[in-house]
């Protein structure tokens, strides 16, 4: 494709979010379980079942998956946004689940241990369920300031103008002109309604009513995921969700050039939502088929998949023109 | 939907406004039930002022081609199929075309008749 003349900006930040700090959170957890050791019964319960405790191994066979799996999130999330982070939505994205789970994992570990120091045996440990709320919960408020603490796109406005072979629309100099269209997943409703019925069925069989918060969050997902109002007018490109966010915008002073293109979930973005797909492209990806594609300074590219994208295409390429000229 | 309008026009803007939903209605581009956009955000996309969107948005809805909900604001209504009348207006276009009437004379003459 295009061959890369501008870096990924804010490396120094990004490694230290997505690498330092989730390692750090890894190796304090590691190091506070060790430190039990002695309290410890041996072996400890290291996986729970709908009664209780149902497999035992020794401390580090506790502490093992839990690094593993952090570290190689982490490690993959680094690398992301260290190569293909142009966009401040891959860096957010990137921070903030790299840190999250870092602190889930550790939240995990650490809650099921802390409850069997004492214990002769390990069958006696408690149930895990509030260790599960408790780390899910911090874990979801640390990746949020992990996100919110990453650097956003400073503006870099676009200097040479639009490419001529861009679709344009016939708009005369004195007519002002804005497309809205709201694109729906009908895909992901379904998907989350059946989730939340199953969450809901499992919640009143096994009484973990905790677990009816997790309903709450598959709503609150739909709710921001599955519907969002595209707009192009004299301010750029606009997608956002029904709650108002998520939001991907694209001002039109920073726009390259635009176009419609044809998306495949799957294979483009590995799946459907706000998202970022191959090469660190930002995808508001919530059906197979037509999208608009807008090319974005910083060699950064938004796309989402909305019907008309012709036309949408067409018209930002044109009020961009116009604002340039 | 792609609304356009030229403050430069004679024509005032909220019926600028309501002319383009009209006919993006009856040519079927909206259907039944589709949501459009806020009046307050129409109204910033367009560069004009929240009122002019109200207004056309109440005369679609007093000519029953939208309903307007607190809540799900603006929203297209069932409406009567509308088929007969474009074929009436193609045939008027074919012959105004055939006659050398300018379009502003062809539109004249189908207010008039319209009043």
């Amino acid at each position: 494709m295009t061959t890369p003349t501008t870096t990924v900006p804010f490396r120094r930040s990004t490694t230290i979010l997505t690498l330092v700090v989730p390692v750090a959170v890894l190796a304090g957890a590691t190091l506070v379980a060790a430190s039990w050791a002695d309290d410890l019964p041996d072996p400890v319960a290291v996986h729970w079942g709908a009664h209780g405790p149902d497999g035992f191994g020794g401390l580090t066979s506790a502490i093992l998956p839990m690094a593993v799996v952090g570290l190689l999130t982490s490690v993959g999330f680094w690398a992301l946004s260290f190569w293909a982070g142009r966009s401040a939505a891959t860096r957010r994205i990137a921070a903030g689940t790299s840190v999250g789970l870092a602190v889930f994992l550790g939240g995990i570990l650490l809650g099921g241990l802390a409850g069997q120091r004492g214990l002769a045996d390990a069958h006696d440990a408690p149930g895990l369920a509030t260790t599960i709320l408790v780390a899910a919960l911090a874990g979801v408020v640390c990746g949020a300031l992990a996100a919110a603490v990453s650097p956003g796109d400073p503006e870099r406005p676009a200097t040479a103008p639009i490419d001529p072979h861009a679709p344009r629309l016939a708009l005369s100099g004195s007519e002002r002109a804005v497309w809205q269209r709201t694109a729906t997943s009908r895909s992901m409703v379904v998907v989350a309604a059946v989730a939340a019925v199953t969450v809901l069925a499992v919640t009143v069989v096994t009484r973990v009513w905790a677990l009816g918060l997790l309903t709450v969050a598959i709503v609150a997902l739909i709710a921001t995921m599955a519907v969002f109002d595209v707009t192009v007018d004299d301010r750029g490109l606009v997608a956002k969700g029904l709650l108002g966010w998520p939001r991907l915008e694209v001002p039109l002073d920073e726009v390259v050039a635009a176009r419609a293109t044809t998306v495949v979930p799957v294979r483009d973005y590995g799946g459907w939502g706000y998202r970022v797909g191959r090469g660190g492209r930002i995808g508001v990806v919530l059906r197979k088929g037509e999208a608009l594609e807008v090319r974005r300074t910083g060699e950064r590219v938004a796309v989402v998949t909305v019907d008309d994208a012709a036309t949408a295409a067409a018209l930002l390429n044109t009020l961009a023109d116009r604002a340039r000229a | 939907m792609l609304i356009r309008i030229d403050p430069s026009s004679a024509e005032p803007l909220f019926e600028q406004v309501g002319q383009q939903v009209r006919a993006l209605v009856a040519r079927g581009d909206l259907p039944v039930g589709t949501r459009l956009p806020s009046a307050r955000d129409l109204a910033a996309s367009l560069d004009v002022n929240l009122h002019t969107v109200l207004h056309a948005y109440q005369d679609l809805r007093d000519d029953g081609v939208i309903e307007l909900r607190r809540g799900r604001g603006a929203v297209v209504a069932h409406a009567p199929d509308h088929a007969p009348l474009h074929r009436a207006i193609a045939a008027v276009v074919a012959a105004a075309r055939d006659l050398d009437v300018p379009p502003a004379t062809a539109v004249a003459l189908l207010k008039e008749a319209l009043r």
